[in-house]
């Protein structure tokens, strides 16, 4: 009677940066509940840290001695050279955030607190911290690895709750400006539980029509299903909305700038990159993999996202007047462009390759620029805050000339000016794209492009050419937002100028193409 | 059928339609009849608990005290309060009475008998997850507390609601982990088979030596089953936990409103049949079901034929006595106390010892890594160890610091009346000692002879 | 698995119970949006929830039948009514029930159903499984949730644990300070004005409602 159950087979080694993520956040867990509350910090900063860090060398561990070829886990996970590409990558933006998030003053007091009332003051004054927030940043990482490595549906959808889900708790949990804070909170929630219940529904569907959630099986399912070709289409557009949501691609990008100002910004910036390269992966998985052949049907529509999101990320950024905001709304367009990446596929292995290479590449360039300008975002306060406003940042290159000075370079890096790492990312991309026909897609992408600069030079006027005000905003940087600038300056400058080993990683990395 | 060890899954679903109308009017006939004879054999029980006599005008041992109850309650006036929510309020002692019946559906009363020459298993029906029914069925019961309070609308049935349906969803989840470790026992959900499984202990081989396994899991798994036994008296709001109607505080609790007419019957009914299907789960999946105990075992008739329906009732009315003898025992907790045992106690017992018995299972799998866990149990239990220490201190320190708060706080009072905040007349004013207030006495303490003045 | 279908004319029993609770759930569910008494809603919900499991028990899904009657009607339908009624227990109508979209969400709603009952149809008109007695008990389900399904499974216990993690942190008021003597401090300390110093530090442990009250008790005894 009993044991008649086989064990499943789990590659634990293969596993192990994600398996090594949850149980440190399951370890963070037991310290909230166990250690002291004066020590919790203490413990969790270094745990976090090493964790990320520990993932990183497995990560790299495994990508030296030899891909595998096959799922893992049941297949349920597909560990292959893209996958752990962008596991190294996540895992070092992840890293990167968690610097940020180590310095002081971002996250509420007490979060249960009513904003303004007598509880958050008294809790302000106690100097309460909620040290939560390093579990669920890391259950929120090991989220975003398992999201773009699931094999079937139904692991992805897990996988994005479990990205998503502490993520909306994070949201709500900035110090300053709480109101909008929780709105951006509940907004996320709701417009996110949303988006999965199409994911869930899409996956029905397609259950429906293939027999099974295991994307490899629903590319068979292609060529030898006939006469349910409504379930597809209706199952695929809605799997679409879900993983485009997640992109914040248009017209589904609503949500992205109330959510990037409202959250803490050390939050927006692993949101911004980290939750990106995820969903990216997650998207080129379903859409290579399990709807390869039916690339002729959702090829026009990708198109017609592409084209929308860039040029809606493109001209609301120039009416902003946020800097977060502009940098969501850039952050839109930026999803645009790598959209034009995966219209890019082609008919051949080798073409495939490349541009799977440049989208990997454009990822951990654009990972790293964003992480660093949100960074900066943090170090320009106000009394009540950061300061947000863009006349806040006029003249703040005579005041504060290195600090304008770095902005400046991410925001090149954003515009795609040479030198830069955005420049290789966007050329390699829209090189792919050329490579595979999509040529309209280049030009709107490159007019786009202009129109980015337009706005992101306008920022560099404003903070060189403009005099400062009188009570301008104060600059402060912390140690691990000093860290976090440096390493974004390097990343940005260094991909920029001496691109290829990254570049020949990310072409290794994409030329075994997905598990299938 | 296997003579040995009773009916399994396989022997259900071939009786034909008079036979399972037969069975289902039997159990129902029973439970009636038992309710009559519960609320009986209670009051006199527990008068004799309490060196009394107890119900003995009504028949002979006022055996005719129950139909008497039962049969004024019938005649008496019923009375609908006006602003109540007319359907809600009758449909609550319906849905609390149905389910209660529903439970027993699955209840093993014996093995295979022949029935007007059918050979039919003494239990209406059997699922392969027919624990899990019994579950369900508790949880249903639920919405006839609470919408017997909502309905009633009245404040009094409203908290007694709450009360019961927090106090109820509660332990329920400590009833069904301690289902767990019973079924990772007997490998099965299905109860005729749970019974089937206690037949045997079997023998439990330890490094050569062979130990007999007691077959009853009462015995084998001794937590689980005390953990059962507390949670059954919350789950049926059973005294020491019969918070929901707790008159002191609640006058009636949820059947505030449902003065004595039929429909106050059906709640009486509900919670003796209540009281039956937790008292049957606990001899089917605990107690042996309606296997003979021990000594009667020897003798090899006793677990053929209809007798096992004789030692069912017998085990069902010791565990009943057993109700009732908490009732006289104990007296009732306080709300948060009851909360906090079932959450704080109960549960993670439950899950501790649960994790225990799985361990013990995965060491007897012949093809386990023995060395990984028992490194993995040592580990945790490490860790346990280290963390109970850490609290004991901690919580050794906190009730100091209380206690000296408290202590300190009094100290302060008594110095200075007036610090707690409230206008209070110092402990210790002058004329408390017969002195007269200022001005016309000095403020020595003298001798009175009477009173105050 | 489209060999040997039966006729659909004469209906079997099974299919005529499936209908029937096809049509409770159905009503039940038009009912709990439609009723404009809230706790009428939850029930309609729980009858609409028991008319599902019903229907997996035709189907021979007994574990998840059970289970659904376990989940949704004894814990997640009880615990709705335990909020309702711990923050207004209304009887009788609620104004405040009916939404302006009214119109919009019933075309959204008949939108979507037209398009689901039109493709599952269409994709399954001819789809035939023979029933198995047996298929849906927790051996089966339990090889497959703990062979092909592990990873997903974990996934989501992980996934409850940071709800529950999340849950603690959006409602927990008697967070202490981590380190009292160290403020914030730097450019983020707080901008309001300083509270009152405490005459005493406050006690170590407790709730958050008792060092509340003693807190208040401590200012006003400085009051008076």
């Amino acid at each position: 009677m009993n044991g008649t159950i086989p064990a499943p087979t789990i590659e634990y080694a293969l596993l192990a940066p994600m398996l090594v993520v949850f149980g440190a956040a399951i370890i963070g867990v037991l310290v909230e509940a166990f250690a002291p509350r004066y020590l919790r910090s203490a413990i969790h900063k270094p745990l976090t840290l090493l964790t990320l860090a520990g993932a990183f060398v497995i990560t790299i561990w495994q990508a030296r001695t030899g891909i595998p070829t096959t799922p893992s886990a049941m297949g349920a996970v597909a560990v292959d050279g893209p996958a752990l590409f962008i596991w190294g990558t996540i895992l070092v933006l992840a890293f990167v955030s968690v610097l940020l998030i180590n310095d002081e003053g971002h996250f509420v007091a007490s979060a249960a607190a009513v904003p303004g009332s007598a509880e958050e003051e008294r809790a302000l004054t106690e100097g309460a911290t909620h040290t939560e927030v390093y579990p669920l940043v890391l259950f929120a990482v090991g989220g975003m690895l398992l999201f773009p490595a699931a094999n079937d549906l139904l692991a992805m959808f897990v996988a994005l709750e479990v990205m998503s889900l502490p993520l909306y708790l994070l949201c709500g949990l900035a110090r300053r400006r709480r109101l909008l804070s929780q709105e951006a909170a509940v907004k996320y929630f709701l417009l996110g539980a949303f988006s999965s219940a199409f994911f869930l529904y899409g996956t029905a569907l397609l259950y429906g029509y293939a027999g099974s959630v295991d994307l490899a099986k629903i590319n068979t399912a292609l060529g030898s299903v006939g006469g349910q070709d409504t379930l597809l289409y209706i199952g695929v557009a809605m799997l679409g909305v879900g993983l485009l949501f997640k992109i914040g691609a248009a017209p589904f990008q609503a949500w992205k700038p109330d959510v990037y100002q409202g959250s803490p910004t050390p939050i927006t910036a692993l949101m911004a990159s980290g939750t990106l390269v995820a969903a990216f992966g997650a998207l080129l998985r379903v859409f290579w993999v399990a709807l390869g052949g039916l690339e002729w049907s959702w090829t026009p529509i990708m198109w017609g996202v592409a084209i929308l999101t860039m040029v809606v990320g493109a001209i609301l950024a120039i009416t902003q007047t946020d800097i977060k905001r502009m940098l969501a709304y850039s952050s839109i367009a930026h999803g645009g462009f790598l959209l034009i990446g995966v219209v890019a596929l082609g008919n051949n292995q080798q073409q495939n390759a490349s541009a799977l290479s440049a989208l990997l590449f454009y990822l951990v360039a654009y990972g790293f620029t964003t992480v660093g300008a949100f960074a900066v975002v943090t170090t320009v306060r106000d009394a009540g805050g950061e300061a947000w406003h863009l006349s806040r940042w006029a003249g703040l290159g005579k005041r504060r000339p290195l600090v304008a000075v770095v902005f400046s370079l991410f925001l090149l890096a954003f515009a795609g000016i040479p030198l830069t790492s955005g420049f290789f990312g966007k050329y390699a991309v829209f090189q792919a794209a050329v490579a595979a026909g999509a040529t309209p897609l280049v030009v709107v992408g490159v007019v786009s492009s202009a129109i980015a600069a337009f706005f992101y030079v306008r920022v560099i006027v404003l903070m060189f050419f403009s005099d400062p005000a009188a009570d301008g905003p104060s600059v402060v940087i912390p140690g691990g937002t000093w860290a976090v600038g440096a390493v974004a300056v390097l990343a940005t400058v260094v991909l920029g100028v001496f691109p290829q080993p990254v570049l020949d990683l990310a072409h290794t990395a994409a030329q075994s193409l997905f598990v299938r | 059928m296997n003579p040995t060890t009773g009916p399994t899954l396989v022997d259900f679903g071939h009786d034909p339609l008079w036979l399972s109308i037969i069975k289902a009017v039997f159990i129902f006939v029973v439970l009636m009849l038992g309710v009559l004879f519960g609320v009986w054999f209670e009051r006199k029980l527990i008068s004799r608990m309490q060196h009394r006599y107890g119900p003995n005008r009504a028949g002979k041992f006022g055996l005719l005290q129950s139909v008497a109850d039962g049969l004024k309650m019938g005649l008496k006036e019923d009375i609908m309060p006006r602003t109540v929510d007319k359907v809600v309020y009758l449909l609550a002692p319906v849905i609390i009475a149905v389910p209660a019946f529903l439970a027993f559906s699955v209840m093993p009363f014996g093995p295979m008998v022949s029935i007007f020459g059918v050979e039919t298993p003494l239990q209406l029906t059997d699922l392969p997850v027919a624990v899990l029914l019994v579950l369900a069925m508790a949880s249903i019961g639920v919405y006839g507390i609470v919408l017997a309070g909502w309905g009633s609308r009245s404040p009094y049935a409203i908290l007694g609601g709450l009360r019961s349906s927090a106090q109820v969803v509660s332990y329920e989840i400590a009833m069904g982990l301690s289902f767990v470790a019973v079924f990772l026992a007997a490998g099965t959900l299905s109860t005729s088979e749970i019974v089937a499984k206690q037949a045997g202990g079997g023998t439990w081989d330890v490094f050569g030596l062979e130990i007999p396994q007691p077959s009853w899991y009462a015995i084998s798994l001794l937590p689980s089953f005390l953990i059962y036994a507390i949670t059954m008296l919350g789950e049926t709001n059973r005294v020491p936990f019969d918070l929901p109607e707790g008159e002191g505080e609640l006058v009636g609790g949820f059947h505030t409103e449902y003065s004595s007419s039929l429909k106050f019957a059906m709640f009486m009914l509900a919670e003796y049949v209540n009281v039956f299907t937790v008292s049957g789960v606990a001899i089917t999946l605990f107690l042996g079901g309606w296997r003979a105990p021990w000594p009667i075992s020897i003798w090899e008739g006793a677990n053929t034929g209809w007798w096992p329906m004789l030692w069912f009732f017998i085990k069902l009315v010791l565990v009943f006595a057993f109700f009732v003898w908490v009732r006289a025992s104990l007296p009732r907790v306080r709300y948060d106390q009851l909360m906090a045992f079932g959450w704080k106690v109960l549960i993670p017992l439950n899950l501790a010892w649960i994790l225990l018995y799985a361990t013990l299972k995965a060491l007897r799998v012949p093809e386990s890594n023995k060395a990984f866990i028992l490194t993995l149990g040592a580990i945790i239990v490490v860790g346990g160890l280290a963390i109970w220490f850490r609290f004991d201190t901690l919580l050794q320190r906190r009730r100091e610091a209380k206690a000296a708060q408290i202590e300190e706080e009094f100290e302060q009072l008594r110095e200075e009346p007036e610090a707690g905040g409230f206008p209070v007349p110092p402990l210790d004013l002058p004329h408390y000692h017969g002195v007269l207030p200022a001005g016309q006495a000095s403020t020595a303490v003298k001798e009175v002879t009477s009173g105050s003045n | 698995m489209t060999s040997q279908v039966p006729d659909l004319w004469p209906p079997s029993a099974q299919e005529v119970v499936f209908l029937l609770l096809g049509v409770v759930a159905l009503g039940s569910a038009l009912l709990v949006v439609t009723t404009r008494q809230l706790v009428h809603a939850a029930l309609w919900l729980v009858v609409c929830f028991g008319a599902l499991a019903g229907g997996y028990l035709v189907l021979t899904a007994e574990f998840v039948a059970w289970v659904q009657v376990l989940i949704y009607v004894g814990a997640i339908v009880v615990l709705l009514l335990f909020g309702i009624m711990l923050t207004r227990a209304p009887i009788g109508r609620s104004a405040g029930l009916d939404s302006g979209n009214r119109v919009t969400a019933a075309t959204v709603a008949v939108g979507t159903a037209a398009v689901l009952v039109t493709v599952v149809v269409q994709g399954f008109a001819t789809a035939y499984t023979p029933l198995e007695p047996g298929g849906g008990a927790a051996a089966t389900l339990g090889a497959s949730i703990f062979r092909s399904w592990v990873l997903p499974f974990e996934a989501l216990s992980v996934l409850l644990l940071a709800a529950l993690i999340g849950a603690i942190v959006l409602s927990r008021t008697d967070i202490r300070p981590a380190n009292p003597a160290a403020d914030a401090g730097g450019p983020a300390a707080p901008t309001t004005p300083p509270h009152p110093p405490d005459p005493a530090p406050p006690p170590a442990d407790g709730s958050g409602a008792t060092a509340g009250e003693t807190g208040s008790g401590r200012v006003s005894r400085d009051g008076g």
